[in-house]
């Protein structure tokens, strides 16, 4: 360690002496290797009054990252020098002649970092709430910037993504089967796991000084192939015209600008070691999580003309727009999503400007709650109908809770654990003010009730229980080494992880042999007769349904009870959520045993 | 997932692993699986079905009508088949439906308790099972967002599901129902609501949560 710091002192000569994050503060690495035309670094491109890098800088130091570190070309370091003596936080260039040196200067600042470690494309151009979603995000430990959708194509590296961690990630070297996402040139190292950054930046510096094995070598020339491939196609679906047979695009010539494109994007990828040193963390088996995009903008411009369509089209993604929507759940059921979270994102919104804090509304909506208990708990049909309305209320600050704290991103353990169990907390108080009220109004159902809350306690064990094993399983999925260029296909992947469709004409294959069609067991085709239908979003939205998640839940007890009797509420419940365990039951049993 | 404090899979004699700790196991049912788990050719999940079988049986036939021996014998063969379960490793495939199986058999038998010592039993059955479900989410939010597990002792002094299961048939055996089931309902929300409460004050409020993922979040 003791080498390291000097060595660290000596090299670079930072405007500002020294870039020693303070104490916990993230550090950040610019890689500033990738070069515009003429061989100046893109980063120094320009952008309104200053440029890439410096707007990138600016926005790392407005999300508490302490220090930057940019590593560069010998021959690039003159262009960045006024650059970065601008920037609103402690830089230091660092010039690196080749990539093993890049790899090595990254794993000497993580070794001296004393908190995260933050590696980007230093021309990357994106939005600041991109970057907070990953920086500022406290659930997000290590992780990278993603998208599922497909950005920066073709020259993108996919990724393949499942239960939000990051399972196989693709280089200018390397592939990925199956991907789902693409890597967005940022990426985060917990102050947890620098010790391992320093690990794969050392092994990955080596295998670079070995020389690279010949796979790894082939595998970026079929890229360049495919990328030229793909350039030829949209060429010609630009012009409008019928592209020709795939054999003959080989010979077909690219446009001087396409062509000039094509060279820089190649050349980049070589020098590119930010993919490689997520290939070889994801590899090394490391918990890497994904922050989404969102709708917001990104791009990575390495030219003039880029970094104006670029600006251009940076205007239309609405920051503030685009957090407020992402901050609706994914995942909710279908009564959420279509009757509350339309309009509980703008209570959301409206309660961020107020400036309450997701606590506040839990206990707000819990204190509902339990008063419209209370009101189930008179047993006389005002009270019913009252208290059928004060849950729906109850329900709807229930989603804003969670929604304001992914607005705010004001997140805390107290907090999730407070929301969570007030979820239940109410649900179970709803039950019994509803069994006091049909006591007192002559018709005990005191057994129906603990029959329902036995049945949705059950069926949230299985919630809680079926997502360990599948954790368990992907914890389990064995990597390849780094030597090799393709993550394999035959390897236990946890269910829910079906292969989607390719929508990219860039899709990495896999070549296949054309073998008989697999015998298959009974156990295959009900699973298939299970999942038939699944990539209907109707389907889907149905199966939701079935499942009786909380807002299906909330809506029935309000519904049976404003209108008919807690009798009826809890038979709703008790058949409705039996069904539903039923099904859920034999779909991951199923599941389990295919 | 809370890697650092549970591990994934476990071997019984180690710190327990995740559904080991879903399992909420007490000391009477521990003490059955390591006596005799091993030698049961069986996956836990099998245990847990035979162990359950007599008493639907039971409730199916006699209902609350049930003879008290029967409910005796019902629950008596419960907590020994699912004691010897909890001596089973959980590496099978269907492991995770260990827990909700555990949830049926105790919440069913709780409530069948009740329904047998009368009506009047019954609100109290529903304060104990309210009481024994802030536990039972608790152990899994707990973990999520504490990332601890609950110290050994409370776990032991709750009872597990097998301890509940006996001390509710006891009290019905010695006519303490309905009163015992809200002196019941009362000792456990006081252990595990006091547990929590001490456990934040030791954990703290800002750390991030060590567990967080959407998609696995029960709705």
């Amino acid at each position: 360690l003791r080498a390291v710091t000097s060595a660290l002192t000596q090299s670079g000569s930072g405007p500002r002496g020294g870039a020693v994050a303070p104490a916990g503060a993230a550090t950040a690495v610019l890689m500033a290797t990738a070069d515009a035309e003429g061989g100046a670094p893109a980063a120094a491109l320009a952008w309104e009054d200053g440029t890439l890098i410096g707007r990138l800088l600016d926005q790392l130091a407005g999300l508490d990252v302490g220090s930057a570190h940019v590593i560069a070309r010998p021959a690039a370091t003159a262009a960045l020098e006024p650059v970065v003596g601008a920037a609103g936080l402690p830089v230091r260039l660092q010039p690196s002649p080749g990539r093993p040196a890049d790899l090595r200067t990254v794993a000497d600042i993580a070794r001296a970092a004393t908190g995260a470690v933050v590696i980007a494309y230093a021309d990357t151009v994106t939005q600041r709430e991109a970057l907070a979603g990953l920086l500022a995000d406290p659930r997000v430990a290590t992780g990278i910037l993603g998208t599922a959708g497909h950005m920066a194509r073709p020259f993108g590296y996919r990724t393949r993504v499942r239960r939000g961690r990051v399972m196989g990630a693709s280089s200018a070297y390397h592939r990925v089967v199956s991907p789902n996402g693409t890597f967005l040139g940022v990426l985060k190292v917990a102050a947890a796991d620098r010790e391992r950054l320093v690990e794969v930046a050392e092994q990955l510096a080596a295998l670079l000084e070995r020389g690279l094995p010949p796979a790894l070598e082939e595998e970026l020339s079929a890229k360049g192939e495919r990328w030229r491939r793909s350039l030829v196609l949209r060429a010609f679906r630009r012009a409008g015209v019928e592209p020709p047979e795939p054999e003959a695009l080989e010979t077909v010539a690219l446009a001087p600008e396409d062509d000039a494109e094509l060279a820089r994007r190649l050349a980049g990828a070589r020098e590119d070691v930010t993919a490689l040193l997520l290939v070889g963390l994801v590899r090394a088996g490391l918990h890497v999580g994904v922050s989404g995009l969102r709708r917001l903008f990104w791009a990575r411009p390495l030219s003039e003309p880029a970094v104006e369509h670029a600006r251009e089209r940076i205007a239309d993604h609405d920051e503030d727009r685009a957090l407020l929507d992402s901050s609706v759940k994914r995942s909710d059921g279908f009564f959420t999503t279509f009757f509350v979270s339309p309009y509980s994102k703008y209570i959301a919104r409206w309660a961020a400007r107020r400036g309450l804090t997701p606590n506040q509304v839990t206990l707000a909506s819990a204190a509902l709650g339990a008063i419209a208990a209370a009101a189930f708990a008179t047993g006389h049909r005002p009270g019913l109908v009252v208290g059928a309305v004060l849950l729906q209320l109850a329900f709807t600050l229930d989603c804003v809770d969670g929604q304001l704290a992914r607005y705010t991103r004001t997140f805390s353990k107290l907090g999730a654990w407070l929301d969570s169990i007030f979820d239940r907390g109410k649900e179970y108080l709803v039950f019994a003010g509803l069994a006091i009220g049909a006591s007192r109004a002559g018709d005990p159902v005191w057994l129906l009730a603990g029959s329902a809350l036995g049945l949705q306690i059950m069926r949230h064990a299985v919630d809680f229980s079926y997502p360990v094993t599948q954790h368990q399983l992907i914890a389990a999925t064995p990597q390849p080494p780094i030597e090799a260029p393709s993550d394999s296909r035959r390897q236990t992947l946890p269910d829910d992880d079906r292969p989607e469709p390719e929508p990219d004409a860039e899709a990495e294959r896999e070549p296949r042999p054309a073998a008989p069609p697999p015998r298959r067991g009974l156990r295959s085709r009900l699973r298939a007769v299970w999942r038939a239908g699944d990539r209907s979003s109707k389907v889907v939205w149905v199966k939701k349904v079935i499942a009786f998640p909380i807002g299906e839940r909330f809506a029935a007890i309000s519904l049976t009870a404003a209108l008919f009797s807690p009798r009826v509420t809890f038979i709703v419940l008790l058949a409705w959520g039996g069904f539903a365990a039923a099904y859920v039951l034999v779909g991951r049993a199923l599941r389990s045993l295919a | 997932m809370s890697a650092a404090t549970v591990p994934m899979a476990s071997a019984r004699s180690e710190r327990p692993s995740v559904l080991e700790l879903y399992r909420d196991d007490g000391p009477v049912a521990a003490a059955i699986g390591a006596a005799a788990g091993r030698s049961v050719p069986l996956p836990a999940i099998g245990l847990l079905l035979l162990a359950i079988l007599p008493g639907l049986v039971a409730i199916l036939v006699a209902g609350d009508g049930a003879p008290r021996g029967i409910v005796a014998a019902a629950v008596v063969w419960a907590v020994v088949l699912g004691g010897l379960s909890s001596g089973r490793p959980l590496t099978d495939r269907m492991r995770w439906a260990v827990p909700p199986a555990l949830r049926a058999l105790e919440y069913g038998g709780l409530l069948w308790i009740a329904a047998v010592a009368g009506a009047s039993s019954l609100p109290a059955g529903f304060a104990v099972l309210c009481a024994i479900t802030y536990h039972h989410y608790d152990v899994v939010y707990g973990l999520r967002h504490r990332g601890v597990a609950l110290p050994r002792w409370v776990q032991a002094a709750g009872g597990g599901w097998d301890g509940r299961l006996l001390g509710a048939l006891v009290l019905l055996l010695v006519g303490a129902l309905p009163a015992g089931f809200y002196v019941m309902a009362a000792l456990i929300a006081v252990l595990f609501v006091g547990e929590t409460v001490a456990e934040w004050r030791r954990v703290g409020r800002t750390q991030r949560p060590v567990y967080d993922d959407e998609e696995d979040e029960a709705d």
